[in-house]
């Protein structure tokens, strides 16, 4: 059984016939081959598929694609793709080290967006708390919330 | 400005924060077929028949791969003893499967939802074997024989036989014995495996996957293909972690033979659970050892045996052997050592490359028996440590000497003052934790060390490929550093810029850098592992860089390219009595450990961690820092959550909710990085590897840290929350 859904990924509306069981991340990988989207376990575990709905982060592995018809979606690509102007939580992970292989990092990144708009000022066990539900390998988190904490500095204009 | 010191930021980190950088699973190419894998799902079988017909059928299928297809049908990164495909027919060895990740048949279809249609619908006939579970069933009289070559399932037993240990321990005052097992380790690297296969315009069979060492896999390729090496083109694309988890071929063979039978590109991507129960592990191991020294806390005998579960393949478990058996005493001088090894072939997932390489188990073993000794003997361990510690000359178990340039002791010092340990009258002194309100929690302070050699051991042959362009007139204005070796994650590639950039003296800005494609490199690199990337390729990179930057001032010809190959001192593989020259060098760390022990709960928490680790030279001081951090809560996980649970050959532990890693909540208060520098004299600008040390001395450092803080020893990893109230209970 197919439907037709219509969903507004990074400002852009797209209409498709998916199958019904057809999974978000599936979507916006191979349907929109928005490929920053990455998926790494598959059931809702690691958070490298987080994406924001609405505006809040969810793990596109855990909905359906029709459960996002006529919601927004915002993926990595979306917070910003021009590398002369990347989003302050993008650039901090380049400069302080964030990642190493980072296969986890858009899921990081779209997790710290909608954490930082409502905390600006956090502290270093806050924002341990906002990642503790996306697991990354290599880095061992620490310059993860180093780079947390610089993004915070510059977001707030320090 | 010098290139070489400085933390300049990572260049492939703009492609990955902002989505761009494809993975291999994020390749795709017009006309692209997709694969799925049948696996055998059980651990020992003989598989009887098999019944593609209704599978077939299914529309959209375009072929279905089996082991009658696979031209060659033998792989191993050291011993080709596993079938690419398992299947019934004349081949006794390939009729048979020895573990769950097994392959039977590769579906390759239009969609993959047609291959996983047709792949529920193949049928397989198979035999039950009885399941050999671990190397103790394997060793006994009557237990089913895994592989012809070895009736008696051992694949290999070392032997070592330094002075006499019977008069060695006539000499020691004080005897310490023990026993430890330490359990397996997933790689849970966050990209699954997955690969890209077509044929290329010059009609050879390219495959695009995360490897570790793309001339190894097109070696492997061509082999189980019959094909000319150079026929066959391995690309890495970006590489999502491999930790040693990607040195052993996944999806590549069956790929390229997809490609080559359909002539259309394919494409495969694991699910975590078939990535999980799909590649090896790091090895189980269990030890016995005897350690005796003088009341002046001098050591003069030692004894181990020491038992790996290879699994149902070699994969580099020989490899791992040799490192855990000349590491199974620690880095200590002792003149009467006696050590056995064996690894044994079971039906469990085949054991393999996973960072520190055989190292960190044995420095478990031998680091919790120096604590022991100290602890008997009534001596400070750091205090015994330095006594003892291996120093330029020092004979090695394998009596050839230390290779120059060895800095324990220094580590050790810089580790122990760091954290608080004094110098005292009567030595070194250990600082006393500080203790919480709560009775229930106590807390300890714990230390270890360890070394472990960089590059390959044993005779294996070690060199790596590099070629430099310079570009320009009069000034260089660009420079092309062509290099194989894989940037798995851990910044390898900017390692390489820098070190280019300091051979010609020019902007690491200037340099670009070319890797990881078996057709644009001049050849080997060698893997990404055994820490050797930025000590092999950067000695390969300066002498091309070196070479280059001569033509460049005595020609005219623009642009200078030259080509040079890197080879280190030779190694020599162990004799009958353990004699050789293992190594051409190591790497030397201590790390101590701060440590929280809920005595109600059995959680172990981790407050403060300082690893000293001899890099000889930062290349880059921040990748390094970065290195250190992720090694120390990889080892973490290993030695207290991580827990890879096979029971009769199957996995129970087959997904990230069932096999725990490390979350930013489990890791340390604090992990301080110091970074030592001596320099290393056949390193690049007296740089060492350094990716796996600080792996290694964290469970014992940890160990001891409980026992300084309960009193009781734990000798068995990992240190479950059950494991850990066992054992209180046990020695309470």
């Amino acid at each position: 059984m197919t439907h037709s859904i219509t969903i507004t990924v990074n400002g852009q509306a797209y209409t498709r016939q998916v199958d019904a069981r057809l999974l978000l991340s599936d979507f916006i990988r191979h349907e929109l081959l928005l490929t920053g989207t990455h998926v790494g376990c598959e059931h809702g575990v690691c958070g490298a598929c987080t994406v924001l709905f609405d505006g809040e982060p969810v793990r596109s592995c855990l909905m359906f694609a029709v459960q996002a018809d006529g919601h927004a979606i915002t993926t990595v690509e979306g917070l910003s793709s021009d590398p002369e102007r990347l989003h302050p939580l993008q650039q901090a992970f380049w400069e302080a080290h964030g990642l190493q292989c980072g296969f986890c990092t858009p899921g990081f990144l779209m997790t710290l967006v909608p954490f930082l708009e409502a905390n600006p000022t956090p502290s270093e066990a806050e924002v341990r708390e906002a990642i503790s539900g996306n697991l990354c390998r290599c880095t061992g988190y620490q310059h993860i919330v180093d780079a947390v904490l610089l993004a915070a500095t510059r977001l707030n204009g320090d | 400005m010098r290139a070489i010191g400085s933390s300049l930021p990572r260049g492939d980190a703009v492609g990955k924060v902002v989505g761009a950088t494809p993975y291999s699973g994020d390749l795709s190419m017009p006309g692209m077929l997709h694969a799925v894998t049948l696996f055998a799902r059980r651990p020992h079988a003989r598989i009887l028949a098999l019944d593609l017909g209704e599978a077939g059928r299914v529309p959209g299928v375009v072929c279905i791969l089996t082991a009658a297809d696979v031209p060659h049908n033998r792989f191993g990164l050291n011993v080709p003893d596993q079938p690419v495909l398992c299947g019934p027919g004349d081949d006794e060895h390939a009729s048979r499967v020895r573990f769950v990740g097994d392959k039977v048949a590769v579906v390759v279809a239009e969609t993959v939802e047609a291959a996983e249609r047709a792949r529920a619908l193949i049928r397989v006939e198979y035999e039950a074997l009885p399941v050999v579970p671990n190397p103790v069933a394997a060793r006994q009289t009557g237990a089913p024989v895994l592989h012809a070559a070895h009736p008696d399932n051992v694949l290999l037993h070392y032997r070592v036989r330094k002075g006499d240990t019977l008069a060695g321990f006539a000499q020691a005052d004080v005897v310490v014995e023990g026993e430890y097992s330490v359990g397996g380790q997933e790689h849970a690297f966050l990209q699954p495996e997955a690969g890209l296969a077509w044929l290329d315009e010059e009609g050879r069979v390219a495959v695009a996957c995360a490897g570790q060492w793309a001339h190894e896999e097109q070696e492997q390729i061509a082999h189980a293909l019959r094909l000319p090496d150079e026929r066959v083109r391995v690309i890495h694309p970006a590489i999502g972690g491999a930790f040693g988890g990607r040195e052993d071929i996944s999806v590549q063979i069956v790929l390229a033979l997809a490609a080559q039978k359909t002539g259309r590109p394919v494409k495969m991507v694991w699910t975590r659970e078939e990535s999980i129960i799909g590649h090896h592990k790091r090895h189980p191991m269990t030890y016995r050892c005897r350690t005796g020294a003088t009341r002046d806390g001098r050591l003069v005998a030692a004894e181990v045996e020491l038992v790996s579960d290879c699994g149902a393949y070699a994969s580099t478990s020989t490899k791992v052997l040799g490192n855990a058996t000349i590491m199974a005493v620690g880095p200590y001088d002792i003149p009467h050592v006696s050590i056995d090894a064996y690894t044994v072939y079971t039906n469990n997932v085949p054991s393999g490359a996973f960072r520190g390489f055989g190292a960190p188990q044995s420095h478990f073993a031998a680091e919790s028996q120096m604590n022991k000794l100290a602890a008997a003997l009534g001596m400070d361990p750091v205090e015994l440590r330095l006594k003892n510690a291996l120093r330029d000359g020092s004979l090695q178990v394998t009596q050839a000497p230390m290779p120059a340039g060895v800095s324990m002791d220094h580590v050790i010092e810089q580790c122990a003052e760091s954290i608080g340990w004094r110098r005292t009258a009567q030595g070194w002194q250990r600082p006393a934790a500080a203790q919480p309100d709560s009775p229930w929690l106590r807390r300890g302070i714990g230390f270890a060390a360890a070394f472990k050699n960089i590059g390959f051991s044993f005779g294996y042959r070690e060199h790596c490929w590099a070629t430099v362009e310079i570009h320009g007139g009069g000034d260089i204005d660009r420079v092309v550093v062509r290099c194989a070796g894989s940037d798995v994650g851990q910044g390898a590639h900017l390692a390489f810029q820098q070190i280019a950039a300091e051979a010609l003296g020019i902007e690491a800005e200037k340099v670009e850098i070319v890797s990881a494609d078996t057709a644009t490199t001049p050849g080997s690199s060698g893997s990404a592992s055994a820490s050797r990337m930025t000590f092999m390729a950067g000695n390969a990179i300066r002498g091309a860089a070196e070479k280059a930057l001569a033509m460049w001032r005595d020609e005219e010809d623009r642009p200078v390219i030259a080509t040079y190959e890197f080879n280190p001192p030779a190694t020599t593989p162990m004799d009958d009595m353990g004699r050789s020259t293992p190594n051409f060098t190591y790497g030397y760390v201590a790390e101590a450990v701060e440590a929280e022990i809920d005595t109600e709960t059995g959680e172990v928490r981790v407050r403060r961690v300082v690893c000293a680790d001899d890099v000889g030279r930062a290349v880059n001081p921040q990748q390094v820092t970065g290195q250190i951090e992720g090694a120390v809560v990889q080892a973490q996980g290993w030695a207290t959550i991580e827990n890879f649970v096979q029971r009769d050959g199957l996995v129970l532990t087959p997904h990230l909710s069932t096999y725990l890693i490390p979350t930013v909540r489990d890791i340390p208060d604090r992990v301080d990085s110091i970074i030592v520098e001596v320099p290393d004299p056949l390193g690049p600008f007296g740089a060492r590897g350094m990716a796996e040390m600080p792996f290694i001395p964290f469970a014992p450092a940890l160990t001891a840290a409980l026992h300084d803080a309960t009193g009781v020893w734990f000798d068995h990893l990992p240190l479950t929350p059950v494991r850990v109230l066992e054992t209180l209970d046990e020695q309470a």
